[in-house]
């Protein structure tokens, strides 16, 4: 164990990878903070350049860059309202709340801080209980991930401060445009109007960054330059963060739970992590009303969830090859190809290979706490950049981000229609991120409900007759039904107090 | 010195220049590459097609001293790289990888594109479709298994490992038409690729996957899941235990999913010739031997002809299946 | 754009019937005892109801509906609409997009984006002094990381890069 870890420490400490981690920790972190360019692309564009590195460094890229583009991504979205990722999404209205309010530094800190957190929680779940959570991946069957989809998808209400209802039509409006194509159950084209390149659907980003970043530069072309905002010196953004953390103990660890959890089963990944954590913080607040006006409980609980599922999403990935996530299956790619094949002879034959990925785990967490401040900083600056110089640069980033997605120019085509939807939407107050919601959670919920009713020959009682799925079964529907009854509860009560008076 | 400096600048351009004006014809197989090449790989960064496409582009601007440049092209399912591939000019400076979809959409009617509308250079790899139980499953041997499908209703036993009318859903029609069984005997369960469809074998969900053998490679290894055969000619020497389909029940059928370089149509045969050569030098490279055997992929070498008439076969005997399997348009 | 909440719903409405029409005259798949069809027609038929609802004004009595969008400052007072055609300015960025994908092939990245800045920032009210460096300046920052360090194919055109 000891030597292990002396070896693992032996692996890292080369220039190459020194450098090689320091280097694709800023790419990530400028990356991520690109209005219209996402974590996701960000790895994968560094699939070629890994190609050329020894194995232990082209691995620590892929940790580096994924792990500060996720937090940077949270850049964009607190100070200037486009989130850089679908989970960003979840909480962009509250961070940029935070900065009219003058509270850029609490908002972004609290980002930098409480991800680092969650990262290392998530890395140290991953060292010590690894076995015991791919055991959880590998209970969950089509019927559980149908619940666990539901259970995701009922945040979307819970998360919008518009009204519930068109909340509720957004997120459908998010699982119609996830029918787009043929990645569904009978593999025929749906929705496709025979355009060749819809048959591989909408992809969540090129319709995230429609919806916010394109939206965002056509309201623009609308309104009259904002006074610029307070003057205010861009105050320590560390300061408070110790205030916070003993403050939201709870919320902050049961983040880093939810996140755990929800990074470890496959394809539920981090953007359902921050949603889930953030509509919790909600749910259970003590001050449910400041939600939305620019109060930092969510941004807490959602960033330690975050960063937390990143890392314990690397469990199934390393011990069976199955990808948590998108980046999770670039990753295993990479790993493929440097012959860290995964499997369990990871972790005895390479184990000091194994630790080294830990140990850089570990680094690039705590290296995101100096240079994410460092980013933050000059960041800050678009504040006081005129918005003629602003937008431009975004649109150049949204066109050339969603063209590098795919390298097919279809993907700025969907870029454009989706800013119209967005602008559409907000402008009639239909939640926008309800939809991003619904498009990045629509094939799991179609695929877990289609495959789980084909393999019980359209009995419904498997869904219930497993444990796991017998619980989240419970869950969902409490969930839903808990507000009918509130509301029941409501209608009756002055009703019986009426009568009481009459009596 | 600035003026020296611009003066050999304007010389050399000229002689480039002139170079280029007078280039001779015949010259030009010699010439090729003069420029970096695009190679079109219409799938996803990170992924098995990727990681072939990288290696065989490296060692390829290793032997012919110009970058050859991988570019994923996706989208719809395959058919946006492949048509990139089919549609760009054919003068050897964009090619292409083609995986086995080309011999299987058009039969489902998403696209006009076949096997025929390339220039096939080389067939590179080939892996076959195991079948795979969960290691709580009571069959032991493949035999077993095939016996108590044979016994079972139509529909009892559940199968994934790709998508409805992907790859290995026809490796397992295939496979039931070889037993004389109907095309759905057994029910697919429509997975989003193969690791989610071992994830599911694991959790129980499933009773049996037929995706390739190196998909399932880590699950195997974790010793959740059994492989009880595969669907080759001969075993895979990193399974050696793994019986072909020939050896455990006498059935003589085989599939499997293949990848191999190819360009437009119509390209130069001196260029075709060029790079089919530095193909099998690549094939034949100690470096790909190892990258590939080192992910569990199989080699087969294939040249142009080979290439071509192993692509039409696979062609006929894919639409075959998606006949029986209902699946075809065509 | 502001839009009656009939209006609106009335559109998810129809939106609403036409998946579930779409999703119901999807060819059955062979062998597939639930196919494709079932999830458009439940996303549909949720899609109309919430429409119906929203048409009717009930997602009011459950729960008041706040101020809509967290709006910027000063743009709380409505901007004075400068013509007729002033809306019409909003539909410029998407505009620009599809510019971008139809001429960048032809005229090569750096140019399609030079005018793409150009014009953004012009809209925007940036005088010539300020747009001109910028799209200047701008699309060669953007190729540089993007088509040099990251070796995405951004297309030459007219003007090829230095490097």
């Amino acid at each position: 164990m000891l030597k292990t870890l002396i070896d693992a420490f032996a692996l890292i400490s080369t220039w190459e990878v020194i450098i090689a981690m320091f280097a694709a920790s800023v790419y990530g972190l400028v990356i991520g903070s690109l209005p219209g360019l996402s974590a996701t692309m960000a790895t994968a564009l560094l699939v070629p350049v890994t190609f050329y590195l020894s194995p232990i460094a082209a691995i620590a890229t892929i940790v580096a860059a994924s792990s500060m583009a996720i937090f940077s991504g949270d850049i964009p979205g607190a100070l200037l309202r486009i989130p850089g990722t679908p989970a960003s999404a979840a909480y962009a209205d509250e961070a940029y709340a935070m900065t009219r309010k003058g509270q850029a530094e609490l908002a972004l800190g609290a980002g930098v801080w409480f991800s680092a957190v969650g990262g290392i929680a998530g890395v140290l779940s991953l060292m010590i209980l690894a076995p015991p959570l791919a055991e959880i991946a590998l209970s969950f069957s089509t019927f559980e991930y149908f619940w666990l989809a539901l259970l995701g998808l009922m945040c979307a209400t819970l998360v919008a401060r518009s009204s519930p209802v068109k909340a509720i039509a957004g997120m459908f409006l998010g699982l119609l445009v996830s029918c787009i194509g043929i990645e569904n159950p009978g593999g025929i084209p749906r929705f496709t109007f025979g355009i060749t390149d819809l048959f591989g659907g909408i992809e969540p980003i090129p319709a995230l960054v429609g919806v916010f970043a394109v939206a965002q530069v056509m309201r623009a072309m609308l309104t009259p330059e904002p006074p610029p905002l307070p003057r205010r010196k861009f105050g320590s953004i560390m300061a408070g963060q110790w205030k916070l953390t003993r403050k939201y103990h709870w919320q902050m660890t049961r983040g880093n739970i939810v996140g755990i959890i929800i990074g470890v089963l496959p394809g539920a990944g981090a953007d359902m992590a921050a949603w889930v954590s953030y509509a919790m913080s909600k749910r259970f607040s003590k001050e449910k009303e400041k939600f939305g006006t620019g109060h930092v409980e969510g941004l807490v609980e959602a960033g330690a969830s975050n960063n937390a599922s990143i890392a314990s999403g690397w469990v199934p990935s390393l011990l069976f090859g199955i990808p948590g996530d998108t980046i999770a299956a670039i990753a295993i790619g990479v790993l493929y190809m440097k012959g860290l094949n995964p499997g369990p002879t990871l972790f005895t034959e390479k184990a000091s290979s194994m630790y080294a990925i830990y140990l850089m785990f570990i680094i690039a967490n705590i290296l995101m706490i100096p240079l994410g401040i460092a980013m933050i900083r000059v960041a800050a600056y678009i504040l006081l950049a005129p918005r003629s110089t602003v937008m431009p640069i975004i649109m150049l980033c949204c066109a050339v981000g969603s063209f590098a997605i795919g390298n097919n120019m279809f993907g700025v085509v969907t870029v454009a229609a989706f800013g119209v939807i967005g602008y559409v939407m907000e402008a009639n107050g239909y939640p926008v991120a309800a939809m991003v919601l619904g498009i990045v959670m629509g094939t799991m919920v179609e695929q877990a409900f289609v495959t789980s009713l084909i393999k019980s020959d359209g009995s419904i009682l498997p869904f219930f007759e497993r444990p796991v799925a017998a619980i989240l079964a419970a869950m969902a529907i409490g969930a839903l039904l808990w507000p009918v009854m509130v509301w029941v509860w409501r209608k009756v009560k002055p009703a019986q107090t009426a009568m009481a008076t009459t009596r | 010195m600035s003026k020296i400096s611009r003066r050999t600048f304007a010389a050399s351009t000229a002689a480039v220049a002139a170079s280029a004006a007078f280039g001779f014809k015949p010259a030009l197989a010699q010439a090729y590459p003069a420029r970096p090449v695009t190679v079109i790989v219409p799938w996803g960064a990170g992924g098995g097609t990727d990681a072939t496409a990288r290696i065989v582009a490296a060692l390829l601007e290793k032997d012919l001293g110009q970058p050859f440049n991988v570019v994923n092209r996706t989208g719809g399912s395959g058919v946006v790289g492949h048509s990139a591939i089919a549609t760009a000019q054919p003068d050897g400076y964009t090619i292409g990888m083609l995986t086995v979809e080309i011999s299987m959409m058009h039969w489902q009617g998403l696209t006009e594109l076949t096997p025929k509308s390339y220039t096939p250079l080389a067939l590179m790899n080939e892996d076959p479709p195991g079948i795979q139980v969960s290691s709580s499953s009571p069959y032991k041997t493949v035999k077993e298994l095939a016996e108590a499908i044979k016994a079972a209703p139509p529909g009892k036993f559940k199968a994934s490992g790709t998508g409805q009318g992907g790859i290995w859903h026809l490796a397992l029609v295939g496979w039931m038409q070889a037993m004389g069984l109907p095309a759905n005997q057994v029910a697919w369960v429509p997975s989003n690729g193969a690791a989610p469809a071992m994830q599911d074998l694991a959790a129980g969900g499933l009773d049996l996957t037929t995706c390739s053998v190196p998909e399932a490679r880590a699950i195997i290894e974790a010793g959740k899941a059994r492989s009880l055969a595969i669907m080759a000619p001969a075993r895979n020497p990193i399974f050696k235990d793994v019986p072909t389909l020939k050896e455990a029940m006498g059935i003589d059928y085989a599939t499997g999913a293949w990848r191999g370089i190819g360009a437009p149509k119509n390209l130069p045969p001196e260029i075709a010739t060029k790079l089919t050569a530095a193909l099998k030098k690549v094939y034949d490279s100690a470096e790909f031997k190892d990258f590939m055997s080192n992910r569990g992929f199989g080699t087969v070498w294939g040249d142009a002809a080979h290439f071509a008439g192993f692509m039409d076969k696979g062609d006929a005997q894919m639409g075959e299946a998606m006949k029986a399997a209902g699946l075809s348009k065509a | 754009m502001r839009l009656p909440d009939s209006v609106t719903g009335s559109f998810l409405v129809v939106l609403g019937a036409a998946a579930a029409y779409g999703g119901y005259i999807l060819p059955p798949v062979p062998g597939q005892p639930v196919g494709p069809n079932v999830f458009p027609l439940v996303i549909g038929t949720g899609l109309a109801l919430c429409g119906l609802a929203i048409v009717f004004g009930i997602g009011h009595s459950f729960e008041e509906e706040e101020e809509l969008i967290p709006m910027e400052d000063g743009q709380a007072a409505a901007p004075p609409p400068q013509g007729r055609f002033y809306g019409l300015r909003a539909l410029l960025p998407p505009a620009l997009l599809l510019f971008y994908v139809f001429a960048a092939d032809r005229l090569g990245f750096i140019i399609t984006a030079a005018i793409m800045v150009y014009v953004t920032s012009t809209a925007l009210g940036a005088k010539w002094k300020l747009a001109l460096p910028l799209a200047a300046l701008s699309p060669f920052a953007i190729h540089l990381i993007f088509g040099k360090l990251l070796r995405v194919p951004l297309p030459a055109g007219l003007l090829p890069t230095p490097w």
